[in-house]
């Protein structure tokens, strides 16, 4: 359905919002110098983040449209209406949670309808994205023009020479500048040409219920129970095990309480990531850059006290989790549990904060608070083989995971000039300042990436609680911004070394074997990987990613 | 087998072609050496291509495809003129033959060849020949064999789905009311897709948090109905949603040898005085061995290729304990885009499968003979 006859009336909010600021900007005195086009966008992004409104349900395949089409302003100014008739591109993305592919066609139909493009749609669900890709690269069967892709595949797709590079026209429509620090190159770019439009912000940040940590029945029996400290969230791994152990057996609203949730299961290789989240404040040390491999040689460190630690502390979680804990992915935490209203702790994606708070799906609602993820009293050092107290505190070091998804524009566009110009006003126009707002405030898949993103204020406006969004976005900020955090490595294969882990993970949660036979095999078997790769080059990848 | 009848008839006899021409045969021959020349040249030509020899060749694999049927079509008039009618004739068999060498032989073929290389499709590299490395690769990876050891249990609970089976089959061929609609109640589940049945059996009906199952399973007094956290408890669930989906098949097979099956026995086994226990086991089983061994050997086949409700519940896991060879294969291939090992695993158990099979077919020749 196209929407074009839809008609978006100012409501009484969005009108104070606008005189206020009209006003002020009277009083100082700047109204002769502000340019109508600053405040035309202002009024658009008020405009948008209404639709449908936080707390007015979930958005439809309606509102993606509405929001594609008043966002088009930067499409009009560099297409003329027409201008792709004629013109078929093939997009491949992912359907997660209806999400994703899902949104960009509701986006992308007004920008179809202006330009005259035709888009059709490769949906893969999560765990065949990664063979589907892979399939494409090493057949010489790439089959699509536009690509949604994690940078974590950049050395796959752009190594090979698979992508077209960015012209220096989006980079101007998209105002690239405005991405957050951790997310500019070398992030989306590959032998200094840059090839991504950013349209995500990835890290774990550490998801919690409010309400558990003010409960007073709680705090009364953790201190009957002769526990030491303030009932309270906890800020290190080591009090989230002591308070999961501690809520086993207890009750809130009269409902059994559960500490931190682990997601056993495999889950396509990115169910690795979680165990990372549990690793990276002892694994991660402020001096060393690398927190994975030896970074001059790729020799695996998922052997070392520090993972085998986090490993351990699963072990010894898993008995105080729900009894069916080991078949949890990933999924079943963030979504049919901890969102469900079962569990008080875990770790994900800003996805998490976006759907408590803007879907129908979320039980819980807004008694979540955010944090960067939990640190630890010691951290690892990998060069002295001893466990390090810092001066500073305890260790934190928040796992940017995963680096975000981006827009990518496959090189078989290049030999075409309307296709690679259509290819990439397709992928600014998802990509473009204004419509990211609206993508990182709903249920999209994709959490903020631009320093833009991180006006408190526009997110008030759209219906979130001031309290509520300060606890989200800051724990995103600190994370990007935080001096030891831990970086995901853009290598090859990437998500073999990780699928790999998952299997041997899930043997030794099941007690078949221990935390460092256990970690023994997966080093043994990343050894072998990576000389099945190609060690050489994926130590230069790895020493790249990290800036090494 | 016997020999034809002359047929007097002569609207339906034709008179055999007179034997080929020197010169047809010449041309005949001609046709099919030429046709194979140029199959074989554009074929090395794409091959000189593929592996960098050469600069001239096709974009991709498909002009080889249309090589291949010009050379079929070529051969099959090649055969007509060299060998008149007995070449007509052939005419009826060479498509079913090429087909096969099509879609089976070749791809069997280049299986081996690729089952044979170490590739990784995230290696720069690309493929590299790596001899037997991938089977002794295999015979050190504790994965396939924990596959196989599953596949054993899978293997044996067969019998299990049979002699369910058996008992409705049985039930469904007695004179009891409702009969035809029982037999179609009982066939639903083999209508179900695996997938589907994961998804409402494995990952709603046996929910732990809010699965029917599982609040049943609280009310009777089982306090933490997990299906699929405890290494067994996980294989029997798996075992049970498999057997669910499958007993219907085993059962209407069973049904039909019942049915068919003559009263007079059954009457004189009970003129005899046999009870219903001795007349099932002296008289009702051995007449029923044949179907039975057949019906057990394809679900046997279909077993051993048990993966999607794995792959969907419980992704091979609590450690392994759910694992199948297949959702092992699966992983390899597309979690790690492990192309040479995960085909070399593939091709030994296509190995394992037809030996197993093979054997299963000789002794159930010997079983059923001594029956009859």
């Amino acid at each position: 359905m196209k929407q074009h006859d839809h008609q978006l009336r100012p409501n009484r909010r969005t009108v104070l919002k606008g005189a206020a600021s009209a006003a002020a900007l009277g009083t100082s005195g700047a109204l002769g110098t502000f340019s109508d086009a600053a405040f035309a966008q202002a009024n658009l992004r008020a405009q948008i983040t209404q639709i449908p409104g936080i707390g007015k349900g979930a958005p439809t395949d309606a509102d993606w449209q509405k929001v594609g089409e008043l966002c088009l302003g930067p499409t009009k100014a560099s297409v003329k209406e027409g201008e792709f008739k004629g013109v078929e591109l093939s997009f491949m993305g992912l359907n997660n949670q209806n999400l994703h592919n899902l949104l960009f066609r509701g986006f992308l139909k007004p920008w179809e309808a202006y330009t005259g493009a035709k888009i059709s749609w490769i949906d893969l669900a999560q765990a065949d994205y990664n063979p589907r890709l892979q399939q494409a690269i090493a057949t010489g069967t790439v089959d699509f023009d536009i690509l949604e892709m994690g940078a974590p595949f950049e050395g796959d797709v752009c190594g090979k020479g698979l992508a077209s590079e960015m012209p220096d026209w989006v980079k101007k429509q998209i105002d690239y500048d405005d991405y957050v620090d951790y997310l500019k190159p070398p992030v989306g770019t590959w032998g200094g040409k840059t090839y991504r439009v950013t349209i995500d912000g990835d890290c774990h940040n550490f998801n919690y219920r409010t309400d558990v940590f003010a409960d007073a029945a709680l705090a009364k029996a953790w201190k009957d129970a002769g526990n030491s400290g303030e009932w309270g969230v906890p800020r290190t791994w080591q009090q989230v095990q002591a308070v999961t152990k501690f809520l086993k057996g207890k009750k809130i609203k009269n409902q059994n309480a559960f500490g931190y949730l682990d997601a056993p299961k495999p889950w396509g290789g990115f169910g690795f990531y979680f165990l990372a989240s549990r690793a990276s404040a002892y694994a991660k040390h402020p001096e060393d850059k690398a927190w994975l491999f030896d970074v001059d040689t790729m020799k695996p460190r998922i052997n070392n006290p520090a993972w085998v630690r986090a490993i351990q502390d699963v072990i010894d979680a898993l008995p105080f989790e729900p009894a069916d804990q080991l078949n949890a992915d990933p999924n079943t935490t963030g979504f049919q549990q901890f969102l469900a209203g079962i569990g008080s702790m875990i770790p994900w994606w800003g996805d998490i904060g976006q759907v408590a708070k803007a879907s129908d799906t979320s039980v819980i609602g807004d008694i979540v608070g955010f944090d960067i993820l939990p640190g630890s009293e010691d951290v690892y050092n990998s060069k002295t083989g001893k466990w390090d107290k810092l001066g500073s505190g305890p260790n934190f070091a928040p796992n940017c995971a995963y680096l975000g998804w981006g827009v990518y524009v496959m090189a078989r566009v290049n030999g075409d000039e309307k296709k690679h110009k259509a290819a990439w006003s397709a992928a600014a126009h998802l990509g473009g300042k204004d419509l990211s707002l609206w993508m990182v405030m709903y249920p999209s898949g994709f959490q903020a990436h631009r320093l833009s993103h991180f006006q408190f204020d526009e997110w008030t406006a759209a219906g979130y609680d001031k309290k509520y969004i300060t606890s989200y976005l800051n724990s995103q900020l600190a994370s990007y911004n935080h001096p030891n955090r831990a970086v995901e490595p853009r290598i090859p294969g990437i998500f073999q070394y990780y699928s790999i882990a998952e299997d041997e993970l899930t043997k030794i949660f099941a007690g078949k074997v221990d935390a460092q036979t256990g970690a023994n095999n997966i080093a043994a078997a990343w050894e072998k990987l990576t000389d099945q790769i190609g060690r050489e080059r994926q130590i230069g990848l790895y020493k790249a990613s990290l800036g090494a | 087998m016997q020999n034809s009848i002359p047929v007097s008839d002569d609207r339906h006899h034709k008179p055999a072609s007179p034997p080929a021409s020197a010169g047809r045969k010449a041309a005949g021959r001609a046709l099919v050496m030429l046709a194979s020349l140029g199959f074989l040249l554009v074929l090395l030509i794409q091959l000189l291509h593929a592996t960098g020899t050469i600069a001239t060749g096709f974009s991709d694999w498909r002009p080889i495809l249309i090589a291949y049927l010009l050379w079929a079509i070529a051969f099959g008039i090649g055969q007509v003129l060299t060998r008149g009618e007995r070449g007509q004739r052939a005419l009826f068999l060479l498509p079913a033959v090429f087909f096969t060498v099509a879609v089976v032989i070749f791809p069997t073929i280049f299986g081996i060849y690729i089952a044979s290389l170490d590739w990784n499709l995230s290696s720069i590299e690309g493929p590299r020949f790596s001899g037997f490395d991938n089977i002794r690769g295999m015979l050190n990876d504790a994965y396939y064999w924990n596959a196989l050891g599953n596949m054993i249990f899978y293997g044996v609970a067969v019998l299990g789905e049979y002699a369910i089976a058996f008992g409705l089959a049985l039930l469904l061929s007695a004179e009891i009311r409702g009969r035809k609609f029982f037999r179609v109640v009982f066939l639903l589940p083999m209508m179900l897709s695996p997938v589907a049945v994961s998804w409402m059996i494995g990952k709603s009906l046996l929910e732990y948090r809010f699965g029917p199952a599982a609040t049943l399973a609280r009310y009777l007094g089982w306090e933490n109905p997990a299906f699929f956290a405890s290494p067994w408890m996980a294989r029997l669930s798996i075992q049970a949603m498999d057997a669910w989906v499958s007993i219907p098949f085993i059962m209407i097979i069973l049904l039909a040898g019942l049915q068919a099956m003559p009263r007079e026995v059954q009457e004189a086994a009970k003129v005899d005085g046999a009870n219903g226990w001795q007349s099932f086991w002296h008289v009702t089983f051995p007449i029923m061995l044949p179907v039975s061994i057949t019906v057990l050997i394809i679900r046997l086949i279909f077993k051993l290729k048990l993966a999607d409700i794995v792959i969907n519940v419980t992704a091979g896991g609590p450690g392994g304990a759910t694992d199948t060879i297949s959702s092992f294969i699966y992983r390899v291939y597309r979690d790690r885009s492990n192309v040479g090992y995960g085909t070399a695993l593939a091709m030994v158990y296509l190995l394992m499968i037809i030996v197993l099979l093979t054997v299963l077919l000789r002794l159930s020749k010997r079983w059923t003979q001594k029956v009859v």
